[in-house]
């Protein structure tokens, strides 16, 4: 492993989330029923002209500045020529020449800083459909704004790429520019990866690697490729530059079957656009709805409230549940409960929720109570997760719901009694199992109690009791 | 005289997508060589202090709001391909 | 309608005579008046075919804006009109449908591009016609026709719904027999169009009102250049008298330069060409018109574009996929705009000195029919006084200013400032007043 020193540059797609096109006025639904969010200015007809969607351009520069890119003040849109089924004009407008934002960066947990080389507005291609032997079109996503960023040749690994991607997609999320869904194919990703000599200032042949449909595939990917280049290298031969497919199934890479010459996509400037210049104040507005970015707020948390750093990567990776969070614990200041609480039972209710967390109606303050009354052992386990749910999407009182579904816990030893009892003359042979050194079932026999209280029993008290009365 | 020989019309044959028999090769590329050797006399011209003219009236900055106008006319763009089937377009195989 | 058909014949200007002409719903001083399209321009649920094969059948979708006003302004439109296929020609002769004759000599060209609109105004079969002008489509056709033919400041009129020849350099404009009827036209497609982000963000002024005005002190160039060799003697003398007439009403004439000129031509072909294979990359046979009969993707694209374009279109094609490619962008493309600068700016300079610049609109009168159309680069330098204006963005009309001897109309050309139609409609009315060259109507027959 090593002699080689891996060189990785990411190329990332990214969907910004307008509600009409780049270019036209249709919309940019891809749930859609094919070929419905058509016009003439998307499907390529004859005499139509572009025209350029100003929440493209804002949600743009909230990206570079997210970034800390230096924003040109004035940019243009160039044509890239070439033919393809999905490109209605068979060419691409996009931008070559003069990118919206270069030379940013993005910092690693480490601390290394990723350089973005460029990022700039483009817009997205229809879908393709293989049958046997003919294709099939669909023009719904031509026209969807792109934003393509393209980070420095500075990733030395594939864990380093998982990083940078992981905190480029949070970063996106956090400023609300897209939802950055690569199954859904609102972000997408190709590398760049080679391989040269420990200390060689000189660059090795470049592979490109595409068809990686999630930050996994492509750590996978590019660990792939570092081990089938060094095998190459070490024998002394070269490495041929081409484009190389993953291979979720087969976990390879195969190289492209239509051999790409390199392409001559003869960029002019697209003279239907002319040019655009920031307006004034445009920068300051969108720099201002910035928000704390997802690093800076990792690190802040976790000096603050001394937590582990995986369950923070939890808090973190939605920017709404480590708010939720912070909110929660202004009130009830044990913020080790109030993280379990939120990233167990909380956040495996809200993935079950149909819009997730936009879903939850449940403040702060009634939260806050579910986590106190455990603590104060007034809530058992279950019926705490049970006021939660009937909580989470209403945010009706939290002291209602226990009183009208009588969930508080019952902790009286004389109310037990008589349950625990009816339990162990019901179970004779579970009894007898544990008296046999069984031990599970005792687990069996708390159960029964559960149910026969209705949920409502302290667990731990009604195993304690059981266990005494069986010692007699 | 600039010609633009047979390799360089294969060339731009591909990039352009149109097919040519022997004889159009042949006489596009001496139509061109005719052409190209006419418009090299731009080199004449010292243009290096000089900025290319994109902009004929100094105005940009023209924008759409983002709101969505459905088209209209989805059945006609269906209708109008040559070939389509059920809610697409249909072409052959394409080969990636 | 039957009877426009039968007029037309041998002329063959129109592409279609509609059965049921499209009567405008509005008022205007135009509302009722008859107006011919030319066929790159898209009307909804009609055929347009840019005198193509590929796109053949091919009907339009939606509306030019410039329709829209037509419609909104009450005029009627009765059919569409030849030109050179997608308005690559000088001629009307590199069209599918055949060539359109000079209703002055049907041996002769009327011109082109819009040699249909040009020739059905000339035979009086329509009052109006609209053409568009990307390197003088309109004024050199107006010349060969003896017709009023005007070129719009880039960004006058909206460019929505007409076929993209040269993004940079298109305008659609109109073709009539006088001035006054230009100015009213003008009046009506003008403005700025939302879709159309090239189009201006200007008041339209009435241009009617810029009729019939004093001329007195306003100052023409004429550049000295336009007037070397290659000018037939009797077009120059044709201009010469032009400005005697005008001087005549206390216009003041003085020579001025404009030394970059020579290189007009070559600068125009370069980016005309290179936009034009561009915009012309959409037709594949994917989504409309024709489309070959192939098995394979690559085979569908190349075939089709083989059987669908013309020479002359892939002559363009050609020209302008090779000055954009790698290796030659710089030396072509790149050089191209810069010159272009140069180019304007020889004009901006002598509108510091002077109000308009009036020069020939093309260096001979109409040419027989198959006389130049082998010769692709004596077609191209027909046009080597209408392109400049088209570099530079200006406005720029052809009027008639004479007869030759053998009676073929001959055309002057006026060019102004950018977003200045008034003064050529001015001084274009003011010489009217005192010609009857627009009054005279041909009578078709073989010279």
């Amino acid at each position: 492993m090593s002699e080689f020193e891996t060189v990785i540059g990411l190329e990332v797609h990214v969907q910004l989330k307008t509600k009409s096109k780049i270019f036209c006025g249709c919309s940019v639904d891809s749930q859609s029923r094919p070929n419905t969010n058509i016009c003439p200015v998307c499907c390529g007809y004859p005499g139509v002209l572009p025209v350029f969607n100003f929440q493209a351009f804002k949600l743009a520069t909230r990206v570079c500045l997210a970034f800390n890119c230096k924003i040109n003040p004035s940019i243009y849109f160039e044509r890239k020529n070439y033919f393809y089924p999905d490109l209605p004009k068979n060419y691409q407008i996009s931008q070559y020449q003069r990118p919206l934002g270069e030379k940013g960066s993005l910092k690693l947990l480490s601390g290394k800083p990723i350089g973005i080389n460029r990022v700039h507005l483009e817009e997205d291609a229809g879908k393709l459909i293989h049958k046997d032997n003919y294709s099939l079109v669909d023009y719904n996503r031509t026209g969807t704004p792109l934003l393509e960023i393209v980070s420095e040749a500075e990733i030395n690994s594939s864990q380093e790429a998982f990083e940078y991607l992981t905190y480029l997609k949070l970063t996106l999320q956090y400023i609300g520019i897209s939802d950055c869904d690569m199954e859904k194919g609102s972000l997408r990703c190709d590398a760049n990866i080679s391989l040269r000599a420990k200390g060689s200032p000189k660059l090795g042949v470049k592979v490109e690697i595409k068809n990686m449909n999630s930050f996994k595939g492509v750590k996978a990917a590019l660990e792939y490729e570092i081990k089938r280049q060094a095998v190459v290298l070490e024998k002394g031969e070269k490495v041929i530059q081409e484009t190389r497919l993953w291979d979720q199934e087969l976990s390879k890479t195969t190289p492209m079957r239509s051999k790409e010459k390199a392409h001559d996509y003869r960029y002019f400037p697209e003279p239907d656009l002319l040019d655009f210049s920031l307006p004034p104040g445009l920068v300051a507005e969108e720099k201002s709805s910035l928000g704390e970015l997802p690093l800076d707020k990792r690190k802040r948390l976790l000096e603050s409230y001394s937590l582990g750093e995986k369950e923070t990567d939890v808090l973190i990776a939605l920017r709404e549940l480590s708010d939720f969070f912070e909110t929660a614990v202004k009130r009830y200041a044990h913020p080790k409960e109030v993280l379990n609480w939120l990233i167990g039972p909380f956040l495996e209710q809200v993935n079950n929720l149909e819009g997730g967390f936009s879903a939850v109606r449940i403040s702060a303050e009634n939260f806050v109570k579910i986590v106190r009354y455990f603590s104060e052992n007034k809530l058992n386990n279950l019926a705490a997760k049970k006021v939660l749910s009937l909580a989470l999407e209403t945010d009706q009182d939290v002291d209602e719901i226990i009183n009208s579904h009588q969930l508080t816990q019952m902790s009286d030893q004389g109310e037990l009694e008589k349950f625990i009892e009816e339990a162990l003359s019901d179970n004779p042979k579970a009894v007898e199992e544990y008296l046999s050194g069984k031990s599970q079932a005792m687990q069996f026999l708390v159960g029964q109690v559960m149910k026969k209280t209705k949920g409502k029993a302290n667990p731990k008290l009604a195993r304690e009791m059981l266990e005494r009365r069986l010692e007699r | 005289m600039s010609k633009v020989d047979k390799k360089t019309v294969e060339y731009v044959a591909e990039l352009a997508r149109i097919n040519l028999t022997e004889e159009e090769k042949e006489s596009l590329g001496q139509e061109l060589s005719k052409i190209i050797s006419y418009v090299d006399q731009l080199k004449e011209l010292d243009t290096q202090e000089v900025e290319p003219l994109r902009e004929l009236q100094a105005k940009g900055d023209v924008f759409r709001p983002d709101k969505v106008s459905p088209s209209g006319c989805r059945a006609e763009i269906l209708n109008n391909s040559p070939l389509s089937e059920g809610d697409y377009f249909k072409i052959p195989r394409v080969i990636e | 309608m039957q009877d426009l058909k039968k007029l037309d014949q041998p002329l063959s200007s129109f592409v279609q005579v509609f059965d049921q002409p499209i009567k405008g719903e509005g008022k205007s001083p135009l509302a009722g008046a008859a107006i011919a399209i030319k066929d790159n321009i898209c009307i909804k649920g009609k055929t347009i075919t840019c005198a193509s094969k590929i796109l053949a059948g091919h009907k339009a979708v939606y509306n030019a804006t410039v329709i829209d006003k037509l419609k909104a302004a009450g005029l009627v439109i009765v059919g569409t009109t030849n030109l050179d296929e997608f308005a690559f020609g000088s001629s009307t002769e590199n069209s599918c449908y055949g060539p359109t004759k000079n209703p002055w000599d049907l041996t002769r060209v009327p011109g082109g591009s819009s040699g249909g609109s040009a020739a059905a105004v000339a035979a009086r079969l329509v009052p109006f016609a609209l053409g568009s002008d990307t390197g003088g489509s309109i004024r050199q056709p107006a010349a060969f026709c003896g017709v009023v033919g005007f070129k719009p400041t880039y960004g006058r009129v909206s460019r929505y719904g007409l076929i993209a020849f040269g993004s940079s350099l298109d305008q659609i404009g109109p073709l009539t027999t006088n001035f006054s009827d230009c100015a009213e036209l003008l009046n009506i497609i003008s403005g700025h169009d939302p879709k159309d982000s090239t189009s201006a963000f200007l008041e339209t002024p009435d241009f009617t009102k810029s009729l019939k005005v004093p001329v007195k002190e306003i100052k023409v160039g004429l550049p000295k250049e336009y007037f070397s060799q290659g000018l037939d003697a009797q077009v120059k003398e044709a201009i010469s008298s032009t400005a005697d007439i005008l001087k005549k009403k206390k216009v003041i004439f003085k020579e001025i330069s404009l030394p970059h000129s020579r290189y007009a031509v070559a600068t125009y072909y370069i980016i005309a060409s290179s936009e034009a294979s561009s915009n012309l990359q959409r037709f594949d046979g994917v989504r409309y018109g024709l489309r070959a009969v192939t098995k394979s993707l690559a085979d569908l694209y190349a075939r089709t574009r083989q059987q669908g374009f013309g020479l002359e279109a892939k002559r363009r094609i050609f020209l302008g996929t090779y000055s954009l490619s790698s290796g030659y962008y710089d030396a072509y493309y790149l050089k191209a705009l810069k010159v272009r600068r140069l180019i304007k700016s020889d004009f901006d300079k002598a509108f510091e000195e002077v109000d308009a610049v009036l020069t020939p609109t093309s260096p001979t009168v109409a040419f027989k029919l198959g006389e130049r159309v082998k010769d692709p680069l004596s077609m191209y330098l027909s046009d080597v006084y209408t392109i400049p204006a088209n570099l530079s963005g200006l406005p720029a009309v052809s009027f008639p200013c004479g007869f030759d001897k053998q009676g073929l109309p001959i055309g002057a050309q006026l060019i102004s400032r950018a977003f200045d139609e008034e003064t050529l409609i001015k001084l274009g009315s003011a010489f009217e007043e005192s010609t009857d060259f627009h009054k005279q109507i041909p009578v078709f027959k073989e010279k």
